[in-house]
């Protein structure tokens, strides 16, 4: 040890430069990494179509609902806490923007503005009651899970809603913009904004000490009960954009839709490196975390590996994935 | 050495002594834990064993019971050779310890608990429940102890749990019974029923060791009393025949006071000629006291304090003494907003203050240290930057950029003006010293500079050079006008910095004295003493 004249003097460019360290100490991501090009060079060997630039743009477009979403469960997660209701909430958005259309107008903005805000009174439900309440969030989202979907399906009697507005299908579907599909482009803005929101602000700070910390971050003048709900409301926001998405491809809204993908959204953010007991994570973690999910999806199919199979798959990566983080 | 020579005279002499030990030595690497411990416990007697933190009181306990070897010296139980090589072969010996933390399972009943690892099971093995409840009813009865084998434990006031324990400690062939600051967590009502159990066991002949730190119990319940000091044995008196200036002066040690010692080595530390000594601490006093009041708390009571007051002005340096579990640390929570006052009024600056948060508390002024870094100080994970800067990023808007260039500064200021000794602001709080862990904790508040900095024992588990630094830090804060509150086991630390100090027992402040009206550490102790007891005799 040394006396603190001596400091790190590298400028700090606001990602990776001062979270970097965080990373780079986690050698399991390295190794991680590794095991995704592993898996690319497999797969291209395996199947022809696999390495080429459509399927890359189709891996992108697959991706998308999970990295979407992936963005705000890395707060949530980083804030020490987890959401396991966002499938529901995609399809109860889905719904709640395509009916509200029904209703008040075919006009895209509408649908935007409902799906985005029904998204978002889940997630204030879902963070209000763990964090006020101090219920353990896994408790709550499980009912939020089954009460969202269970509401999806008793908006119409399970029955679909279809959506009239052509703007909405390109603004969320069907446009591009320097032949980038529409749904890449708002994974990217989604992932822009996360990364500066968790890396660039004040209260992406309280995000990390309140998972890393919560006692010591009150002590400290953080309010870890706002700074939860708030993250509970980021990842509520980023499901509703999510379910105006998949609208958008189907034409129509379907209350059954998005089952499971919790489960690819969760593994993708712990892939990325963020750490399930809070504290620890970067947004271009949970960016990799998709991509190796998606390429993951994309490749078990191409294999022909059958859905079952694929689950199977999933699972045991997540829980290798959490071992070697927790082994740290 | 001021062996007491009638009772340990009389002591050695008889031969239906439970325990014998002469001369025991403990040692950890180059640390004489014990240097000479002479100790012996007649059957059917109450032993208190009193001394400082760190006198060896524990290492005795453990050796006992075989959790810790001795390296020398001879101990005999019931007349044999006795060097327990594991916890198992003193139990078996009839040696039963019960120590600070309960270890109950709080959703089992009593007599789940007490029959754990042994319930009578029935041919398909399973747990004959009614069976055990009356066998362990019937065990309660027969040692006298008001309890309910069926009551969930959790359910139970907290001295029951403590019986529970003791009953538990006393299943089987009990001979020597070890209480480890057993009142330490009870209300006066619950020290009787306490102190009530330990006289029935007595009477069956158990020998009971009785581990303390308060005087007024020693007098209340022990037969004989024998004092530790820096690992040695240095008296045994007969309760019957000695007093509490005694005892303090026998705990605390003859000669020099520690305060004093401990001034002489300060200076010749650094020497720093604004070391406080009794007479700079009155001029300091009087000069605080004509600055303008900053924080006021009048008739404040909740669940844990009762009807406290406080006038504290700007630059104090105010102590809070009084045992562990007294309610220092719930009057600097709820000046902090972790509690809230029920009744009575909290005034800054002439402005009455309702904190329902800490985060109000800090933007209005109010910075605290608490007591355990790691739980309530620290993200360790975290690098030393983002540590520091908590505060500034909790209170400010959230959208704001981080600003890395203002971070990185306060961080380096804030490095450099507590020596806190790192290769770099991004190096994780975990790979820091305890001392330069405590120092981060600190240094979160050193810009802006709080009104009132509230410490909750600044240097436990605090190596003494970084300990003088911290000393230096809190006498450079307060200069600058801060108000500062400390909370300290340490009354050697308490003389060292506070200008005046208030005992607290029992949620309530008893007395406050200034500290040009102390010599040493002896009067504070017998003032901490003389406190609790006449409060309780009133009672």
């Amino acid at each position: 040890m040394t006396i603190s004249t001596d400091f790190d003097t590298r400028r700090g460019a606001w990602t990776l430069r001062n979270v970097g360290p965080m990373l780079l100490e986690n050698r399991s991501q390295v190794l991680l990494y590794g095991a995704a090009l592993v898996m690319v060079v497999a797969f291209s060997i395996a199947s022809p179509v696999f390495f080429s630039a459509d399927n890359f743009l189709n891996i992108g477009r697959q991706t998308t609902l999970v990295s979407i979403i992936a963005v705000g469960m890395t707060f949530v997660i980083i804030s020490g806490q987890i959401d396991i209701s966002v499938a529901s909430n995609v399809a109860l958005s889905g719904m709640v923007a395509a009916i509200a259309m029904q209703q008040f107008g075919d006009f895209w903005g509408i649908g935007a503005a409902a799906g985005i805000l029904c998204g978002m009174a889940v997630g204030l439900v879902n963070g209000i009651v763990t964090a006020v309440w101090r219920v353990p969030s896994f408790l709550v989202t499980l009912g939020m899970l089954g009460i969202a979907r269970g509401t999806a399906l008793l908006l119409t009697d399970a029955k679909p809603v279809l959506i009239n507005d052509p703007n909405y299908y390109a603004i969320f579907g069907e446009g591009s913009i320097l032949g980038i599909p529409a749904p890449v482009l708002w994974t990217i803005v989604a992932l822009a904004i996360g990364a500066v929101l968790l890396h660039g602000t004040r209260f992406g700070r309280r995000v990390y000490a309140t998972g890393g910390n919560a006692v010591a971050a009150r002590y400290s003048g953080i309010n870890t009960v706002r700074t939860t709900i708030v993250a509970f409301l980021i990842v509520g926001a980023l499901a509703g954009l999510a379910a105006l998405v998949l609208t958008a491809r189907f034409h129509a809204a379907r209350p059954d839709v998005a089952s499971g993908l919790e489960l690819d959204v969760i593994a993708a953010v712990i892939l990325g490196g963020t750490s399930l007991f809070g504290g620890r994570g970067l947004i271009f973690g949970t960016l990799m975390g998709s991509l190796i999910i998606g390429i993951l999806n994309n490749g078990l199919v191409l294999l022909g590996v059958n859905s079952a199979a694929q689950l199977v798959i999933k699972g045991i990566i997540i829980i290798v994935a959490v071992g070697i983080s927790n082994k740290r | 050495m001021t062996m007491d020579e009638s009772s340990s005279g009389h002591a050695t002499d008889d031969h239906g002594d439970l325990v014998t030990i002469r001369g025991l030595v403990k040692s950890f690497g180059p640390v004489l834990a014990l240097k000479s411990v002479d100790f012996t416990l007649r059957p059917g007697e109450v032993h208190a064993l009193l001394g400082e933190n760190g006198a060896g009181k524990s290492t005795l306990i453990k050796i006992l019971a075989g959790v810790q070897q001795s390296d020398g010296g001879t101990m005999e139980v019931l007349g044999q050779p006795w060097n327990a090589r594991n916890t198992g072969e003193s139990r078996d010996a009839g040696i039963s310890v019960v120590y600070q933390e309960l270890s109950l399972i709080p959703d089992l009943s009593v007599a789940a608990n007490l029959t754990l690892g042994r319930e009578s099971l029935n041919p398909v093995r399973i747990i004959r429940r009614r069976r055990d409840e009356r066998a362990i009813g019937k065990y309660l009865e027969g040692l006298g102890v008001d309890l309910d084998p069926k009551a969930r434990v959790s359910a139970l006031p907290f001295a029951y749990r403590q019986m529970a324990e003791i009953c538990k400690a006393l299943l089987g062939e009990v001979k020597v019974l070890v209480l480890d600051e057993p009142t330490s967590a009870l209300s006066k009502g619950e020290e009787a029923v306490l102190f009530d159990a330990v006289r029935r066991v007595t009477a069956a002949g158990v020998g009971v060791i009785y581990v303390t730190h308060r005087l007024d119990e020693v007098f209340q319940l022990s037969d004989r009393v024998t004092v530790l000091r820096d690992g040695s044995s240095v008296a045994t008196f007969n309760t019957a025949e000695t007093n509490m200036r005694e005892l303090v002066s026998t705990i605390v040690g003859p000669g020099k006071s520690a305060v004093r010692d401990e001034i002489e080595r300060e200076v010749a530390a650094d020497g720093d000629s604004a070391t406080p000594t009794t007479e700079d601490a009155a001029i300091a006093f009087v000069q605080a006291a004509s600055r303008p009041v900053r924080l006021e708390l009048a008739h404040v009571s909740n669940s844990r304090l009762n009807d406290v007051s406080l006038t504290l002005h700007q630059g104090e340096i105010h102590g809070l003494a009084g045992q562990v579990g007294s309610g220092r640390t719930e009057i600097l929570e709820t000046i902090f907003g972790v509690r809230h006052a029920k009744r009575g009024t909290v005034t800054l600056d002439g402005k009455e203050e309702r904190f329902r948060r800490s985060d109000q508390a800090i933007r209005a002024g109010i910075a605290m240290v608490p007591e355990d870094r790691h739980i309530e100080g620290l993200v360790l994970d975290h690098p030393l930057d983002w540590n520091l800067t908590m505060p500034l990023v909790g209170t400010t808007f959230g959208l704001l950029p981080i600003g890395r260039a203002a971070v990185k500064k306060a961080a380096e200021a804030a490095v450099k003006r507590f020596a806190i000794r790192t290769h770099s602001v991004h190096t994780p709080a975990s790979q820091l010293s305890g001392g330069n862990q405590q120092k981060i904790v600190f240094g979160r508040w050193s810009s802006p500079t709080p009104k009132v900095l509230l410490l909750d024992e600044p240097t436990a588990g605090v190596d003494v050079g970084s300990r003088e630094e911290i000393y230096r830090i809190i006498r450079d804060i307060a200069d600058s006008g801060t108000t500062v509150i400390v909370v300290s086991s340490d009354l050697v630390e308490l003389m060292l910095i506070s200008q005046r100090i208030s005992v607290v027992h029992d949620g309530s402040i008893v007395n406050t004295v200034e500290r040009s009206e102390l010599d040493d550490t002896r009067d504070l102790h017998i003032l901490i003493q003389e406190s609790s007891s006449s409060l309780k005799e009133s009672a």
